[in-house]
């Protein structure tokens, strides 16, 4: 038989525990959670790319090659001279999502997403990597959402920071190695039914990550 | 076609899978001719990496017969006889640029699971679980390799599929722990480790310069085979105390490099491997550490220890105290495989090294689980059990 006083005793002990771990668990969400800017979410990330600035811009300038690098992830058309319209392809085929690119200046790029689920606009700009190591793409990222929609974003691997990672990777594959590698269709002993499953586990394990 | 598939911790079986096709310009697909098992493997079949999933086919070093070239592929051609680099290396980026492959930018197509639990991604491994990148593996009929101008080396002539194939890996990872000690001529090295990859190190060793090198184990069939192959001097740590015939043997002063060739399953005697594996078994510690525990307190100030077997997680009791007292050089990593493999063929060509001794249970594909089996629990003189997919 457990006794009043050491019922309140444990209850004490209890709640000051749950405490200091919900404490410590906002902190350490407060500490991964994007800069906020007048209702706007900031987030800014960056990739190196083993390559000059000259040869980064040209890959973006050689028409056939970025058309063959982004076949199967988006289309670029020309509105005029230095605005871009870009079509993302949703994985079913149809379309995701529409931009505006406009060329800023040598280095220097602006998007904004005319159709989409979340609006945001963002700044890319190529500078160049310290030891000759190439040149850096540092973007910012600008995009209006709440706490709970950028939650369940994150937990559906659609979240605006999540997609520029994974666009920032891509571009540094496609310039460095002319492609972005994947094993979804390597061989293996796995029912549809598990192949499936396993997608979902290659799209979170493929989805975001440090860029 | 058929395929050594992983089933679940500790099961494996022979099943039938698609054929790989060639997906990107730079593909090569190859015809198997040779498989072989290694200790890595074991961390995966065992689930001490989680990243398997059922109907992974296992694998990854082997060599083959090229069947089918990408667009893209300029320097090989169909029918060349080549080993394969277990690392995937894109040769595009800054690492592959700088012959640092196995740290490759580009390789691993699911990079978050490593980037979490490392803090960035290094290079796709074939068949070595979805933590590096997913691919399936070598003990199968045929394989998809990509960038095949980057990680797959014709093969000299009248050397056999069952000596070349250690070139893939157990030639380079063993090459590289000798490369990391910077020997100059004349040094006393000690090997964790009598396996394929430490025998290797121990060869690399001697061809580097060094004057005695000393493999430490406790099967006394690998520690013979060393002792008879390569003119090693051995210890069975079983029977003796590895510090003090250690420090016997070098008139105090230790090993002036230590090289670990054991990874993360690494075995002992004594309550604190008891403790480890205790710990390890209920997955409070992903690695056990005693091999390296023992090659830092081992080695002599100022030396080198060099890491080549396997850790994936987190430790404890790690000898930082040791290591930083003692002034030593730890270097580590799984190896490039693509910067040694073409100098490492050179060398079997003209019969420097001779690794075809390690293949002491050549086998069919479908005897794959036993061949495992063999290996792992190291029956009938096991040194390593290599598989022939294609009879």
């Amino acid at each position: 038989m457990v006794s009043k006083a050491t019922r309140w005793v444990l209850l004490g002990v209890g709640a000051a525990a749950a405490t200091g771990v919900g404490r410590t668990v906002a902190r350490r969400r407060r500490r991964h959670q994007p800069e906020r800017q007048d209702g706007w979410y900031v987030v800014r990330r960056g990739v190196t790319v083993d390559r000059p600035r000259d040869a980064v811009i040209g890959f973006w300038t050689d028409r056939e090659r970025l058309d063959r690098a982004l076949a199967e992830w988006a289309t670029l058309e020309r509105i005029d001279g230095d605005r871009w319209r870009c079509e993302g392809v949703a994985p079913d085929g149809g379309a995701g999502w529409r931009a505006e690119i406009t060329v800023e200046g040598p280095g220097v790029l602006r998007w904004r997403v005319t159709e989409g689920a979340v609006p945001q606009e963002g700044r890319l700009e190529l500078t160049d990597a310290p030891q000759g190591r190439g040149t850096e793409l540092r973007a910012e990222l600008r995009y209006r959402s709440g706490p709970v929609r950028r939650v369940f974003g994150l937990t559906a691997g659609d979240e605006p920071d999540l997609a520029l990672r994974d666009a920032l990777r891509r571009v540094k594959s496609l310039i460095e190695c002319g492609q972005v590698i994947e094993t979804r269709h390597d061989p293996s002993a796995r029912s549809p039914r598990q192949e499936r499953a396993t997608d979902k586990i290659r799209d979170k394990l493929t989805t975001g990550g440090r860029a | 076609m058929r395929a050594l598939c992983w089933e679940g911790v500790g099961k494996l079986a022979v099943r039938d899978v698609p054929e790989p096709r060639v997906r990107a310009a730079d593909d090569i697909i190859v015809r198997v001719r040779a498989s072989s098992v290694c200790g890595s493997d074991l961390h995966l079949i065992n689930g001490y990496l989680p990243a398997m999933r059922e109907g992974d086919v296992l694998g990854h070093e082997f060599m083959g017969e090229v069947v089918e070239t990408g667009p893209g592929v300029r320097r090989l051609r169909v029918g060349d006889r080549v080993v394969v680099g277990s690392v995937v290396a894109c040769g595009g980026c800054w690492y592959c640029r700088t012959e640092q492959y196995s740290l490759c930018d580009n390789s691993n197509p699911q990079p978050v699971f490593t980037e979490k639990l490392w803090g960035h991604s290094p290079a796709g491994i074939l068949g070595y679980s979805h933590a590096a990148g997913g691919y399936s593996g070598s003990h199968a009929e045929y394989v998809r390799v990509p960038f095949g101008d980057v990680g797959a080396f014709p093969v000299p002539d009248g050397v056999a599929d069952d000596a070349v194939v250690f070139a893939s890996d157990a030639m380079p990872t063993g090459w590289m722990a000798a490369d990391f000690c910077g020997l100059e001529g004349g040094e006393v090295v000690a090997v964790w480790g009598a396996g394929g990859v430490g025998q290797m190190a121990a060869r690399s060793a001697q061809i580097l310069g060094a004057e005695r090198v000393i493999v430490i184990d406790r099967l006394p069939e690998r520690l013979a085979t060393a002792a008879a192959r390569l003119g090693v001097e051995t210890i069975d740590y079983s029977r003796t105390d590895v510090l003090e015939a250690l420090r016997e043997m070098t008139a105090g002063r230790g090993p002036d490099a230590c090289i670990e060739a054991v990874g993360m399953e690494s075995h002992d005697v004594g309550p604190s491997y008891a403790y480890d594996r205790a710990k390890q078994a209920a997955r409070l510690q992903t690695d056990r550490l005693t091999s390296v525990r023992q090659a830092i307190m081992a080695c002599r100030k100022g030396g080198t220890v060099s890491i080549v077997g396997v850790y994936a997680g987190l430790v404890d009791k790690f000898p930082l105290g040791a290591a930083m007292n003692k002034a030593l050089v730890l270097r580590m990593g799984q190896m490039h495989a693509q910067r040694y493999i073409p100098m490492l063929l050179d060398r079997i060509a003209v019969g420097e090294i001779d690794p075809g001794y390690l293949a002491t249970h050549p086998l069919p594909l479908e005897e794959g689980v036993r061949g495992y089996e063999l290996f792992e629990k190291k029956r009938d003189g096991c040194l390593r059990s290599v598989l022939h997919p294609a009879g």
